[in-house]
């Protein structure tokens, strides 16, 4: 078979998939379920743990021991063609919500109005951030707005492939050989490399939606923020607007799956996207979650983007001991 | 008759939904209660924050600077001013509930009944000018917190403030009233304290004794306004009655 010929009979198979299933209508759901048939079924039951020792994947029910790898399948498999994907999916407005994610949280410490007493550059931790889309906007705001050459950012990803895809990267920014990027393979679960209260900012970009158990993962944070340091994560939510809310759940689980299909040639890895998106707690149940780990919230405790469909939700770390 | 609980019960509810929105540690208590103490305006963390970013107000005006001297003061760390989800503002936002609040302890007046106690009108005067005098200490560096207060996004919470000051005032020069007036009376008063307190922004004199002469002005031209308002609704009242009357003396029915 030809190189060109494979894209094609991967999508003709797909489709004829899709008609068998469609004709069969067997109750069985498969991780490649088709769009048709996401919307017509209603969402499973919002309780994640179905059974004890479960867990989600999409809407699939899986054995905790297997979302690891499975996520970690789906990343691998989406790491080359990860920035176009995004682009392609969100229209180029992840870009903008990234952006915004990082000039709010105006990281570094300008040496002009800051005492000199005072350690210089903030200590960053990117979880989850492989490709290094928030760690360099980190560094270059720090750079450029508050003139600091010393705050660090640290990127931890679970994936070697998406770390490979962020080195790869950084290489074409300032700071490739620099001691303030530093790439690490961690499970956010477990940063045992990471001492304890030695990070000022912890960030969490479209990650945390992926993680096995996500209050394990506060906890972790909670351990290795200083006293007073930040955790801030900007991820999917839920849409306020029932109209608005149509169409984007339209758009995701009809479009999205697609363009996975047509431009990365995987639409499962998609359509998981999409369902986790579907299956993560709304803003309210994930700011308590963040308050339950013992962060104090800024006012409600989330901001919404695009009218919800990302959120940034953040944390402080109280400095005295409650 | 059944259609009117129908029609009424999602008016209720969005009505009851955009209260609870509207409900921000800040401005929980929207009722003034004898019994209960008030609760604290703002959380300890923020409020630790806070009023240690104040103190570096006159050195470092209204910005992120003083925010993050006053976080590192307060034992935080230059990040924890995430803690204030509307960055400047929120010191704005603090300055002005605090001095709103500490106006009832500023400014005390006679008991009821003892002689030389000042009427409402020389009570309200009394004490918008002891909170335009609380904006003392930073006023070289007010115009920037007015600039801020009019950005488009924090001017809805601003106007509330000041609704909320004025209202405060009112409160306690021990207004009672309960027509329409209660509208006008806070309303004249908004806008009267905001136009002295930009005036004052640019006053030299001692003491502020043109801020105060410009408050008295202003005061004046109100209870001119009211009084010629009032003589208004008196003439048309008056000119309506007497021509019914001369159509009715005509054997017009009305």
């Amino acid at each position: 078979m030809s190189a060109a010929q494979a894209p094609r009979s991967l999508f003709g198979g797909q489709i004829c998939r899709e008609a068998r299933r469609r004709a069969a209508r067997c109750p069985h759901r498969s991780f490649s379920s088709t769009t048709r048939y996401t919307q017509q079924q209603p969402p499973p039951s919002r309780n994640p743990q179905d059974a004890p020792g479960t867990t989600h994947f999409g809407f699939e029910t899986v054995p905790e021991s297997a979302k690891e790898q499975k996520v970690a399948g789906v990343f691998s498999s989406v790491a080359g063609s990860y920035d176009a994907m995004n682009d392609f999916m969100s229209l180029g407005i992840h870009r903008l919500w990234k952006d915004h994610f990082v000039r709010n949280l105006n990281p570094g410490r300008n040496p002009l109005t800051s005492s000199p007493s005072s350690p210089q550059g903030w200590n960053i931790l990117d979880i989850a951030g492989g490709t290094g889309d928030i760690a360099f906007r980190m560094l270059d705001h720090a750079s450029t707005i508050n003139n600091d050459a010393h705050t660090k950012v640290t990127v931890a990803d679970i994936n070697p492939d998406m770390l490979a895809e962020g080195r790869k990267r950084a290489l074409a920014t300032p700071y490739a050989r620099s001691p303030r990027l530093n790439f690490i393979e961690a499970n956010a679960e477990k940063l045992d490399m990471i001492p304890d209260n030695s990070v000022d900012l912890y960030t969490v970009a479209f990650g945390i939606r992926n993680f096995t158990h996500k209050d394990v993962a506060l906890r972790e944070a909670y351990r290795v923020l200083k006293p007073g340091g930040v955790f801030a994560c900007l991820e999917f939510s839920k849409v306020n607007n029932a109209l608005f809310d149509t169409v984007y759940k339209r758009w995701s689980f009809s479009a999205i799956p697609l363009i996975g299909q047509l431009v990365a040639g995987d639409r499962d890895s998609y359509q998981y996207l999409v369902e986790s998106i579907e299956r993560f707690p709304s803003q309210t149940e994930f700011r308590d979650m963040i308050k339950d780990a013992g962060f104090l919230v800024p006012g409600q405790g989330w901001e919404d983007l695009s009218l919800g469909i990302a959120a940034i939700h953040k944390g402080v770390k109280p400095a005295a001991p409650k | 008759m059944s259609t009117a609980p129908r029609l009424s019960t999602p008016v209720l509810r969005s009505l009851r939904i955009f209260s609870r929105r509207a409900v921000y540690w800040g401005q929980r208590s929207c009722y003034h209660s004898y019994e209960h103490p008030q609760p604290p305006p703002f959380p300890p963390a923020e409020s630790a924050i806070l009023s240690a970013a104040l103190s570096h107000v006159p050195n470092h005006g209204f910005t992120s600077t003083a925010l993050k001297l006053g976080a590192q003061d307060a034992g935080y760390l230059d990040v924890s001013t995430n803690l204030l989800p509307r960055g400047v503002f929120d010191l704005v936002n603090y300055h002005l509930v605090t001095q709103r609040l500490a106006l009832r302890h500023a400014v005390q007046f006679p008991a009821e009944g003892q002689p030389g106690r000042p009427g409402v009108g020389a009570k309200v005067r009394a004490l918008t000018l002891a909170r335009l005098r609380a904006n003392g200490p930073i006023l070289h560096r007010w115009q920037e917190a007015l600039a801020i207060m009019a950005q488009p996004s924090y001017v809805p919470a601003s106007l509330a403030e000041l609704a909320r000051l004025a209202d405060e005032i009112w409160f306690l020069a021990g207004d009672t009233t309960v027509d329409f007036n209660w509208y006008t009376k806070r309303a004249s008063l908004s806008a009267i304290y905001s136009a002295s307190e930009v005036y004052m922004t640019q006053d030299t004199s001692a003491n502020y004794v043109e801020t105060e002469q410009f408050l008295d002005t202003r005061l004046a031209d109100v209870m001119r306004m009211g009084s010629m308002l009032s003589g208004v609704g008196q003439w048309v009242d008056y000119t309506g009655h007497s021509a019914v009357n001369v159509l009715r003396s005509k054997g017009v029915r009305i």
